[in-house]
């Protein structure tokens, strides 16, 4: 190691070259560790447990535009026939579908007057007792819904109890209390008889992702969603059966926005997933040019120290000796840039923090980014230093 | 010291094949200055390098203080060169990179030789060739003269039992010649064996033994012990 | 002599391949990235009705008591409750008003082979067409009277005539709109803004809605929204009339000014109805407060572009200026390896000026030819987006701004890259290069 000492007064003079690399490791440093912790945060936000049994389930959308049916009847046939369907377990009409960015929120509060009390804003999203069941959720404190709860057709009363997430529990009443405390919401009063830990509301990507209340509430309205649990294995098959079923059961409605659960939740990350398709590209491709700009100047230092090579083995270095003394070089350089990237990263990490919503760059992320170009650097860099190990000492004595 | 033997070196690309040198025989006894001459692509150069270890030869025997050189390998032949050879080069030679002391330096490094032991050997030769006081230097900022007195200070960091000098004046004016010269002299009279190959005859004349290379072989006028591969170089040279 | 420079520089360019190709290649990376990001926001930063953008104004009651929060930054509401959006529609001092909400329907004619199917409406008021600029293709937008009488009449685009009767001329002709049959008094041509600036409360790039009818139709037929709701009190609400009167903020609403004093008088008509209302026990607040928004500044609050979008082009220029430092490496090798030619030429006369502008040609040579591979990468990535987003047909693409921007900024960092280089062959002095060594 004692070769460090002239590499760096080499690198001091011929400072050109030296620069243009620490430049790139820099940056590329800087912006990958920065991408990469922006991905990470992406997939574990799109890995989140939801709760939900996101393979088995089938949202689907009837609009009934003819004002003669039925529609609570027809709501009955129809759940009735689509039970008898094979694959299917339960099947009910709810006010919204979890995960798909559309459905009701409401302030829940402490007290009829929300400015007096704590309150929270929150997804809510009703059905009959069999909502918990259907959705594969599972009360994690308190009791489910029983078939007495159900208030049907929401004219007449609000229904009178709830079960919410932990995330409003703990927002209204403090981390761990809840269960048995009545919320509000404006003069509808409702006792929490459950909580549910891992849930999900309608717009997991958002501020309320982990808030929503759950009440045994049927209705019947002629823009009414359903959800259906199926076997996880025979959801495709019911899935293209709905549709034409519910038509042949009867005409003056659209059957429309037949979508399995887990798709519904991809189309919400599909923005998450083009950032990360991006964020990648970007990765990958800068991991070329960096790699290519390091390969390029170290040829290029090689092929301008063709004679200096020469005379070094003349005067007796090894081919082992060049070999690591590029190797080495390469080592100094990169090491350099990499600390400034460090810097460089911590810096434009708190930058895009402060103007976007980024989460904070991840020590991890840097510390993988820089093993990774460490590695790249070094393979970059065989093949010249290969190549200046194996220039003749006779080149010393070529007068041109 | 050198002892090279029917030395045949064959220069060969996809086009040509060039007979560098042929049934090459020399003997330089230790202590010995001698002069190699001889017209351009005479294959001064390629002795040169066969010599120095630069370049491996394609047949005869070649033995080096004792040592066959035709049984070492890559690495063997640089710690050799390191070891014994020192070369001063016709264009110096010297690594832009690095100052004076750095470059004197390099050959030591090579050695192994401790940072210490090192930092003395290279004040002592700076000292040599008078440019002490100048080892931060770099080589740009030198003279000719001045970077040529550097290089062999380099040549002569690591002790050399052997000095291999090409063209050593080539590229210096008369009165700057002669003071590498004078300093090759001094070297030769302490005792280091020296090969110089120059094409200049007022050179040549300096030294007390000189050789001629023609066409790939040796017509030595001096000392030469085998008459007849001479005679009939020279018959060559002249066109009988 | 550019034309020269030209011939030199492409001469200079085949004779070195390889470190040719590898410049091309990087430059276009670089463009390729940058290109991708910057149209898509370009396109969704772009004024989608540039004409009038700063005539047409977004209407923001501020309608919240004191106390309560909302999401904006300001606080005020993105959209009006039905009362006031009726009072400003109806007692408008200005002709070019709209007042709206989206809606959506299953739309089928009267034939036996007419399977339903939903689309989403928009119920506005008459001048929808004239502030948006949609043209007529065949008849025109409902009349006053039948506004006023909640004719049961719609404007359909000359798309969904297609669709339902195989032509556009269809005026007179009916179409279901759920169970009412709705007279065809207007066809439009295809109206579809790359934003729907007029309204971003879903998504601002989804498709523009195709079917319109009255404004009046709310209260008649009590159309619902689909769009967004949103409440910020509890009311007790037990029937669509009480929906009504409430305090949910649901319809959009916007008008033309053609002048600042329009505007001025405008915003005192509105003063002037929330100072009455607040008499009538509404506006329980300080400090009254509306909004009015242009175009650009609409789309601004309601942050159409996103944060991803705007960093990855950040990231993008970061990216280019990695592939600059790395050409600047190639081309300093380049040029250095050429030196003794810029020698030779010093030595035949050629000032340094000459040697510096002729290395520059060749720099801007490489990056108009790497804007080439950029662009055709740059394709190939908004493809993928296009395949990865719905609703991004109109965004990820790349319009002849962007194809004019993508050798400018190639050429520009080429530039940038090659100005050093060929300020150290052009300083070398002739002689250096003339001699052996």
């Amino acid at each position: 190691m004692s070769e460090i000492k002239p590499i760096l007064s080499a690198l001091k003079r011929s400072k050109t070259g030296a620069i243009l690399l620490v430049l790139q490791i820099a940056i590329t440093l800087a912006l990958v560790s920065n991408a990469m912790s922006i991905v990470f945060d992406r997939l574990e936000k799109m890995n989140q447990q939801t709760g939900y049994d996101e393979q088995s389930i089938i949202s689907y959308l009837v609009v009934t535009y003819d004002k003669r049916i039925d529609k609570a009847k027809q709501f009955d046939e129809d759940i009735q026939k689509l039970k008898d369907l094979p694959g299917v377990i339960e099947a009910l009409a709810v006010s919204s579908v979890p995960l798909t960015r559309s459905g009701g929120a409401w302030a829940l509060s402490t007290d009829p007057d929300e400015l007096k009390g704590k309150s929270v804003d929150s997804g809510y999203l009703y059905g009959n007792h069999t909502l918990i069941g259907a959705l594969g959720l599972e009360v994690t404190e308190g009791r489910n819904f029983t078939e007495n709860d159900v208030v049907y057709d929401r004219k007449k009363e609000y229904p009178t109890v709830a079960i919410v997430s932990r995330a409003v529990a703990n927002a209204l009443f403090g981390e761990g209390k809840g269960l048995n405390e009545t919320i509000y919401s404006g003069n509808n009063a409702a006792k929490v008889i459950g909580i549910i830990d891992t849930i999900k509301s309608q717009w997991p990507k958002s501020n309320i992702a982990d808030n929503l209340v759950l009440l045994p509430l049927q209705d019947s309205t002629a823009y009414q969603k359903f959800v259906v649990k199926t076997t996880e294995h025979q959801r495709a098959e019911v899935m293209n059966k709905i549709e034409p079923l519910l038509l042949e059961l009867s005409r003056g409605r659209v059957v429309m926005d037949v979508k399995a659960l887990d798709k519904s939740k991809a189309d919400t990350y599909a923005s998450d997933r083009l950032m990360i398709k991006m964020l990648i590209s970007i990765v990958v491709f800068l991991g070329v040019i960096t790699a290519l700009g390091i390969f390029g100047l170290t040829h290029f230092n090689i092929s301008k120290r063709t004679k200096q090579i020469g005379t070094r083995r003349a005067l007796g270095a090894r081919k082992s000796t060049i070999f690591k003394h590029f190797l080495l070089e390469n080592m100094v350089v990169t090491s350099l840039g990499m600390l400034i990237g460090v810097i460089g990263a911590l810096l434009l990490g708190r930058k895009l923090m402060g103007i976007y919503d980024v989460p904070p760059l991840e020590n991890m992320s840097i510390l993988l980014t820089a093993i990774a170009m460490i590695v790249m650097s070094l393979i970059a860099v065989l093949l010249p230093a290969q190549r200046a190990a194996n220039i003749s000492p006779s080149v010393a004595t070529r007068s041109i | 010291m050198l002892h090279m033997q029917n030395i045949g070196k064959l220069y060969q690309t996809e086009m040509v094949q060039t007979q560098a040198l042929r049934e090459f025989n020399l003997t330089v006894e230790e202590g010995e200055f001698i002069a190699v001459t001889g017209p351009s692509g005479s294959g001064k150069t390629t002795f040169l390098n066969i010599a120095g270890l630069l370049e491996p030869y394609s047949s005869g025997q070649y033995t080096l203080d004792g040592i066959d050189i035709g049984k070492l390998n890559d690495n063997q032949r640089s710690d050799l060169r390191n070891q014994k050879i020192g070369f001063i080069f016709q264009g110096f030679n010297l690594i832009p990179d690095l100052d004076l002391f750095e470059n004197i330096e390099v050959p030591l490094r090579y050695r192994g030789i401790k940072a210490k032991e090192r930092k003395k050997r290279v004040e002592q030769c700076l000292e040599q060739v008078g440019l002490a006081g100048r080892a931060r230097h770099l080589p740009q900022q030198l003279s000719g003269g001045q970077q040529q007195r550097v290089a062999i200070a380099r040549a002569l960091a690591g002790e050399p039992r052997f000095l291999l000098a090409d063209e050593p004046t080539g590229n210096l004016d008369s009165l700057m010649a002669r003071q590498v010269m004078t300093l090759l002299e001094e070297l030769n009279q302490s005792g280091t064996t020296i090969v110089m190959v120059t094409h200049d005859q007022e050179l040549a004349r300096r030294t007390p033994r000189n050789i001629q290379i023609v066409d790939g072989q040796v017509a030595d006028f001096t000392l030469y012990q085998g008459g007849h591969v001479a005679r009939e170089a020279i018959n060559k040279t002249v066109g009988a | 002599m550019l034309l020269h420079y030209c011939d030199l520089a492409w001469r200079n360019i085949k004779q070195t391949p390889f470190v040719s190709m590898l410049m091309i290649i990087a430059i276009g990376i670089g463009i390729g990235v940058t290109m991708t990001t910057l149209s898509v926001y370009h396109m969704m930063s772009a004024d989608p009705i540039a004409h009038k953008s700063d005539k047409l104004h977004a209407v923001q009651l501020q309608v919240l008591d004191d106390g309560y929060t909302w999401r904006t930054e300001d606080d005020v509401p993105l959209q009006l409750t039905y009362p006031d959006a009726k009072y400003l529609l109806e007692n408008s001092p200005l002709e070019k008003r709209v007042a709206m909400v989206k809606s959506g329907a299953a739309v089928h004619i009267d034939r036996p082979d007419s399977v339903p199917f939903i689309q989403s409406l928009r119920v506005t008021s008459r001048h929808f067409f004239e502030l948006f600029d949609v043209p007529f293709l065949h008849g025109n937008v409902w009349s006053e009277s039948q506004s006023e009488q909640a004719a049961l009449v719609a404007v359909i685009s000359e798309d969904l005539a297609n669709t339902l009767f195989g032509k556009t001329d269809v005026l007179g002709e009916s179409i279901y709109l759920g169970e009412r049959l709705h007279e065809v008094v207007g066809v439009t041509k295809t109206f579809q803004p790359t934003v729907k600036f007029y309204d971003v409360n879903n998504d601002p790039f989804e498709a523009s809605e195709q079917v319109f009818v009255p404004f009046t139709h709310i209260e008649a037929y009590k159309v619902p929204s689909w769009g967004n709701t949103n409440g910020w009190k509890s009311e007790d609400i037990d029937s669509f009339e009480d929906f009504l009167n409430s305090e949910n903020v649901w319809l959009q609403f916007w008008v033309e000014f053609d002048s600042e004093s329009q505007k001025r008088m405008y915003g005192q008509f509105v003063m002037d109805y929330m100072t009455e209302q607040q008499k009538l026990g509404r506006f329980n607040r300080k400090a009254l407060d509306y909004n009015l928004k242009t175009v650009p500044q609409w789309l601004e609050y309601n942050h159409v572009v996103s944060s991803d979008n705007k960093i990855l082009v950040g990231l993008s220029f970061m990216f280019l200026a990695v592939c600059v430092a790395n050409i600047l490496g190639l081309l300093l090798a380049k040029f250095m390896k050429r030196a003794p030619d810029a020698g030779v030429r010093r030595a035949l006369g050629a000032s340094k000026t000459q040697i510096f502008s002729q290395h520059l040609v060749e720099v801007a040579l490489l990056g108009l030819l790497g804007s080439i591979v950029g662009v055709l990468l740059a394709q190939v990535g908004l493809a993928g987006i296009r395949g990865t987003m719905s609703g991004y047909d109109l965004i990820a693409i790349m319009d002849w701004k962007m194809l004019l921007v993508a050798p400018v900024i190639s050429i520009l960092a080429c530039l940038i890259a090659g100005l050093f280089p060929a300020w150290v062959v052009c300083k070398t002095s002739p002689a250096t290069h003339l001699k052996v060594q």
